[in-house]
This record gives C-alpha cells, structure tokens and sequence, in this order.
C-alpha cells in the first residue's frame, strides 16, 4: 500500500514542474525503491523500460524540436536542423518531457511491478476498501493471462496450417479480426469456468470474507509515505 | 450445520448427507429441451454414487445441482425436488449449501483461482468467513491430506496436472464438506496421476465420512469404487439406477451404448473377435511407403528459460512414412507438443533438422525433402495438417460448410487458382455428411457440441486431406461412442495412404496404432510395436501405463496383463 501511495506521489510531482533536474531526481529515487523494495537488479531496469523506447525518444525529439522556446529570437540557437533552430531551454523543456515519461514508466513498475499479484489484491481490498468481486475477480483473470498467450499464439498457427496467408491490408486486418473473434469465444469459455469454479466455492455469496493473509498498515507503512512525501519534496525544491 | 464459527474442526466431521431426488427436471435458459429430466433416486448417507451417460448427457447439470449451482447461479427452469441432507436445494440460498458440498472439475487449470498454494486452498474457507487461525491451522492439514505438503508457498503454475488436480481435491476438502463431488477428475491426466486420483478418491471412500458423487466413464477404475449407479442416456433421462454389484456384464450393451468402457473381462467373445479383427487390420503394415518426414535430434529449450538448461525436447529423431499410424505417448510434459510443433515448422529447433517432403516448387523435376519452417502456408497445408486438442482454437470460418472449404480454398489460391470451384462446395456437403454433420452445415463452430466439434475439425482437413495428419490428444472429452466414431474417420483416412500421428497420454489409443513413440522429458524413450510398450512401459512407476491398457477398445494380443492389481471388476 505504501508502494501505491509513493508511486503517485512521485508521478505527481514529475508533472508539477518544467524543471528537468526534478524527474531526474526523481528517477534516481525511484531506482533506489524499485531495487530496495521490488527486488529488481539493476541491470534489468532499462530491459522492463525498454519498450517505451521507442516512445521516449521520439517524445523528447519532437518536444525539443516543437518548443516555443526556439521562436523567440532572443535566444541564441545551440544547434541548427536545416530551417529549425534550436535553443538552449527548448532542450531542458524536451527533456523534461521525455523524462517525466520515464518517472511515470518507473512508478508504475514499483507500483505493479513484480510484486505479488495477490497482495496487491489484499491491499486493495484490506487497506483501500475495494469490493471483493472486483479485486479478486482481476486477481483470478491475471492468473489465467498467460493462458491467453498461449490461445493467441495457437490460434495464429492453426490458422497457418490451414493454409491461410493474408495477402494486402484488407485481407491481413480480415485475418487479425477473424483470430479475435476465435481468441474472444475462448477466452469466454475460459471465464465461464473459471467463474463457476468460483462460485462453486462460495464466492461471492453474500457473506463477508474473511482474510488469510493480514495486511495491517504499519508504522512502516507510514514510514514509507512520508519518506515518498519527502523525497518529492526535495526534489522539487532543493535548488541546482 | 453450523461448524463456520467454531475455530478447529476436525477434517471430516459434517455427517454425510443423503442425496434424494424426485423428478428432477432441469432446462438451461434459452435451450429447448431440458439436460436433465425425470432424475428419481435415493443414495444412502457415506455410499459413493457413480453417474455414468454419454457426452452431452447431463451428468455435469447433475453435478452442479448438487452444489447448488443450478439453479442459484445459472438461469434456467427448475422441476421436481432434490435434497441434500434435510436442506431443499431450491429452496436453501447458495451460501448455506456451499458449506455441505464440495466440487472438483476436470480441468485443473480453469479451477484454482490463486496463484500460490496457500492462498488457494484458504480461497474457499475465507468465502464461508472462517477466522484467521482456523484457516492457519486447517491449511496445512488439507495438504498432508492429499499428499502436498510442505507446498504451501509453490506457485500454482509450477505444479504437475496431477498435483494440480490433488490440490482442487485439497481444496475441496479444507472446508469439511459432508458431500464430494468430481465431475471426470481424471479427464486430463496421465495415467500415473490418474491412478493417483482414484487412490485418492478411493481412500476418501473406504473412510466412509462422506457421500461421494463420481461423474467418470472408465469403468473399470471407477466401478469398483461404487456403491450405487446411476445411468442418464443422451437426452439426461434416467436410465437406471441400481447398486454397483447389480451391474455386471449382462448390461454391457446398455453401458456401451450410454458410452461408458466397460471393462474387458465382460465382453463377450463374439465382441473380443470382433477388437482383435480391428486390431490385426490396424497393425496391418502398409508396404513401406515413402519417406514422409524426417527429424534428426532435434533440441529445443523451453521458451521462458534463459539459461538453456531445460530442454523440450533434447535430440529427438523420428521419421514417418505414408500410411503408418504412429501413437506419440508420454506423461504431460514429455515434450508431445513440441514434437508436433517442430514437425509442422510452427516451432524452430535450436539444433537438429527436420525435413518435410515437399510438393514441387516451379521448375523443380520433382517432390524434395525441405524444412517446414520455410514452406510457405499453401504449401504446408497440403503436407501436413494438425488437430488441435481444443478444437475450438483451430476453426477459421462462420459455418461449419465454410470451415470445410476454407482449406481447399486456401491451397487453391496458394498455387494461384483463383476460381474457387462450386464443385468444392458440394464436395464440402458430401465431407460433412460423412462426418455426421451433414445437418449442421449452416451452423456456427462455435455453437456445437464438443464430439461434433471434434469431428468438425477432422471434417476441415478431409476435403484435401494432408500427407501427414497430426492430431493432438484427439480423444479428449470423449466419450466411448465419440472415440469410436474419430477413430473409424481416421481409418478412412489412412486407407487413402495418409500417414497418423496421435499424441497422447491415454493408452486406450494404443491398439489402434502400429507403432508407439515413447517421449520421456524429452528423449524418445521408446520407439517400436504396442504390444511390447504395454507389456513393459518404459515409464517408473510402469503399473499405471500398463494398467491403463486395460480400458482399451480392442486387445492388443499377448504379453499384456489382465485385471489391474486393486479390486477385481464385479462379476
């Protein structure tokens, strides 16, 4: 829970400000978490951001490229790219930007990241007071998730095997659409017995449950919080 | 009834209820015709009932009415009475009867909600609100129950079906219910872990402390464990319903009929000819027919493992040719589905080669050995095709014709004929009637039922029927009837030179074939005649495998033990 509660704090202090030296404060905080807390080696950070990359980059580019700053003809240009300029604080807002990206891509992994899936369900509903049906009813979907892939990735061989190869756009989106269709009547099927095996089990009847597993909110806890608090608030205020 | 609030209780102390039925009637909400009509019987408190019907019988229905399921959380239409113990099951809200009843399904993996040991077997005692300690201490005593324990903090997923399977029952049992249920327990198992399972379930038995409802068609491992037998036909009318002892060979028919396996000590001698026939004629080796397809150790590591240790498959080597029948055992994990990937070229060895004979590219003289992965998808459809054992997966049309020519279409413009002959389409109609399904060809996949969707997916691949037909546990879900009717369209199949392979764990499959490929964590361990894999299955413990047999369709001839080694089947 302490987990959830830094996690938007930081993403939320990434956005205040245009400053760029604040998410890298930030970013550095939340490696410091994600590797303490997560358990998460270092090295395997950039790998989980890596999908964003792509993102990332081309954000920060564009930002730098786009920024007002590079109008103002007060400003000297640090570089030129054919008809564009671009000045000094373009640069410091395009960073900004990108890296805000990457606080938010960081809370999000300390917050979902690879802690255990059923204790963020028991938080939810022990701390936060979410209702059963939907923490634990996600809870069972994630477990099933993998399933999922692998119904995907048999669909598509199935579908080569029959010999079917979409050739142009309309026919390869027929085909994407055709393999969601299947991918949805068996993920159906999937949550239909699922769900009876549940209720097959009691829940969702109308009795309060009980816990196996107590989440109290410590004084760790709290602890935690306000250390978050803290964090955020050097960083936003500490001066170069 | 009450024992909720109470901390400790012991593991079986709810009194066995009494199951009594009178007309029970049950139609599903937007179904025309009732799955379950005019269900009359009593079963004594502590005896152990096993329900018995063909596929699409109802026994399932039976089964959730005894929870409570029906009616409380599926729509439909409720007649007659039905009485666990003293409770109405109409008439008691779910809650109260999900205390008394506890219900096992046949698929492991669509019943444990949680991914950690612990926290599954604590799912259904923190549902009925049972205090922290109670749950503590009742956790792992379910486990030592079923033989897990000291799995208390294993990942669900990491667990074998059969520890999967034992942890259902685990769960079932934690929260002391008088009555069990198991809907075909043992349906997805391999044969050591579903000997396991009728162990268990046959120790659960002998105590006496419960009432018992076993939903299974293996008769021989089933009915030595009954008390009383009840008996639905294909519509979910009652049959019959007798004690166990009552049952013997004069109702083979009547049994073989409603798609039970009966055990082989009852049929009749005119009956055993008539399996031994099908089986000469199933080993019956065609004249060695081309080489078909070649792999030579093949190695592959499972996906998700980085370092490269664990191996799929590691150095497997087999080849087919045209026209054998090849059954490809081993327990779950073995590496049969890996084996049947990399042949189709859906999966690429790490090491090793696998070559496929090759219909001619232009300005090639003739046919040539070329590694699937490169072929393009025409031209793999018309080598080899493969039966996936959930079929549902595999359909890529709106209605049953469609899904029939879809293939033939396939190929057709794959080697650039784009006319797509209405001569196809009445080859489609003629491949569905042979099938069966002559009267659904206007009806979504989707919509039918599971034996007919089994033999729609083998009616896809009939129109241009591959060299090499792969089939991945085919007679999953089936009933006796059902694994009758794919094997005879297999049959056909193969006498047009097409060659087989079925991977599978059941070795009432075996018979049929010429050939058994064994696979063992991935080496072939096995590799010749089915009569000498039965008489010593290369597998520690063997008994399970051999045992299996016994449940066959037909007798494989000599070297193979009878009756297995627990109770003798009655009379």
């Amino acid at each position: 829970m302490a987990r959830l509660v830094a996690g938007i704090v930081w993403l939320v202090a990434s956005i205040v400000t245009l400053d760029p030296l604040v998410p890298v404060r930030l970013i550095l905080a939340a490696v410091v978490a994600l590797v303490l807390w997560s358990g998460l080696p270092l090295r395997r950070i950039p790998g989980r951001l890596a999908p964003l990359g792509f993102a990332i980059l081309s954000l920060t580019a564009f930002s730098i490229l786009l920024s007002g700053s590079n109008a103002d003809p007060s400003l000297a240009a640090v570089a030129t790219l054919g008809p564009a300029r671009i000045t000094g604080p373009a640069i410091a807002a395009g960073l900004a930007v990108g890296l805000r990206v990457v606080v938010i891509a960081l809370s999000t992994l300390l917050v979902f990241g690879p802690s255990d899936p059923t204790r963020m369900a028991d938080s939810l509903v022990q701390q936060w007071h979410f209702p059963d049906r939907f923490a634990y009813g996600t809870l069972a979907a994630l477990r099933v998730a993998p399933f999922m892939a692998g119904d995907w990735a048999t669909i598509a061989a199935a579908r080569r095997l029959r010999g079917l190869q979409p050739r142009g756009p309309a026919a390869h989106l027929r085909e994407i659409g055709g393999r969601l269709l299947t991918m949805l009547v068996a993920a159906i099927r999937r949550a239909e017995r699922l769900a009876l095996a549940m209720d097959a089990r009691g829940f969702d009847s109308g009795i309060r449950r009980t816990h196996f597993r107590e989440l109290r909110t410590t004084w760790r806890d709290w602890l935690t919080i306000g250390v978050a608090f803290a964090v955020a608030a050097a960083a936003l205020v500490l001066p170069r | 009834m009450t024992t909720v609030q109470e901390g400790r209780i012991a593991l079986e102390s709810a009194t066995p209820p009494s199951i009594e039925a009178d007309g029970l009637c049950w139609t599903y909400a937007g179904r025309s015709r009732p799955a379950i009509e005019g269900l009359t019987f009593r079963l004594e408190p502590g005896r152990v009932l096993l329900v018995l019907g063909p596929s699409g019988s109802g026994k399932s229905t039976v089964a959730r009415a005894l929870a409570g399921l029906v009616p409380h959380v599926l729509p439909g239409t409720w007649k007659g009475t039905l009485r666990v113990g003293n409770l109405d099951v109409a008439q008691t809200p779910a809650r109260l009867l999900g205390e008394r009843i506890g219900l096992v399904f046949q698929d492991p993996d669509s019943q444990l909600v949680m991914s950690r040991v612990d926290d599954e077997v604590a799912f259904g005692l923190e549902n009925r609100a049972w205090t922290r300690e109670a749950m503590q201490a009742r956790v792992p005593e379910a486990l030592a129950r079923v033989g897990l324990a000291g799995f208390e903090r294993r990942g669900t997923m990491t667990l074998s079906g059969g520890e999967k399977q034992r942890l259902a029952i685990a769960d079932l049992l934690a929260a002391g219910p008088g009555l069990l249920v198991l809907d075909e327990p043992t349906a997805n198992l391999d044969p050591p872990a579903m000997h396991a399972t009728f162990e268990q379930i046959a120790g659960l038995a002998r105590v006496r402390r419960h009432t018992i409802v076993l939903i299974e068609h293996r008769l021989e491992a089933a009915l030595p464990l009954a008390d009383d037998v009840l008996l639905l036909d294909e519509s979910g009318r009652q049959l019959a319903f007798a004690a166990a002892d009552a049952v013997g060979p004069e109702a083979v028919g009547l049994l073989e009929r409603n798609g039970a396996w009966v055990p082989r000590a009852w049929q009749g001698v005119a009956v055993a000819r008539a399996h031994e026939a099908r089986a000469a004629e199933a080993r019956r080796s065609t004249e060695a027919g081309a080489l078909l397809l070649e792999a030579a150790q093949v190695r592959i590591a499972y996906p998700a493992d980085e370092s490269g240790t664990h191996l799929a498959l590691d150095g497997v080597s087999i080849s087919v040719r045209a026209g054998e029948r090849i059954a490809l055992v081993g327990p779950n994990g073995a590496g049969k589905s890996s084996l049947l990937f990399v042949m189709t070229g859906l999966l690429r060895p790490d090491a090793g080669t696998v070559r496929l004979r090759a219909l001619p590219r232009d300005g090639e003289a003739g046919e040539t050995m070329r590694d699937p992965a490169r072929l393009r998808a025409g031209e793999i459809a018309a080598r080899i095709g493969l039966v996936f054992q959930d079929p549902e997966l595999g359909f890529v049309a709106r209605t049953a014709r469609a899904e029939v020519s879809a293939g033939a279409r396939a190929m057709d413009r794959g080697r650039g004929r784009d006319a797509h002959d209405a001569h196809d389409d009445h080859g489609a109609d003629g491949v569905l009637a042979h099938f069966g399904l002559g009267h659904l060809a206007l009806e979504s996949p989707f919509r039918l039922s599971q034996g007919e969707q089994r033999r729609l997916s083998l009616a896809a691949l009939a129109l241009r029927p591959p060299a090499i037909l792969l089939l991945d546990e085919p007679t999953f879900g089936l009933d006796r009837r059902g694994t009758e009717a794919v094997l005879r369209l297999l049959d056909d199949l193969r006498a047009a030179g097409q060659a087989q392979i079925l991977a599978t764990h059941d070795p009432r499959l075996l018979p049929a074939c010429e050939r058994v490929v064994a696979l063992d964590a991935g080496l072939v361990v096995f590799d010749g005649a089915p009569g000498a894999f039965l008489a010593t299955p290369p597998y520690r413990p063997a008994g399970p495998w051999r045992d299996g047999v016994a449940l066959a369709i037909e007798p494989s001839g000599g070297g193979v033990d009878d009756t297995p080694g627990r109770a003798a089947a009655p009379r």
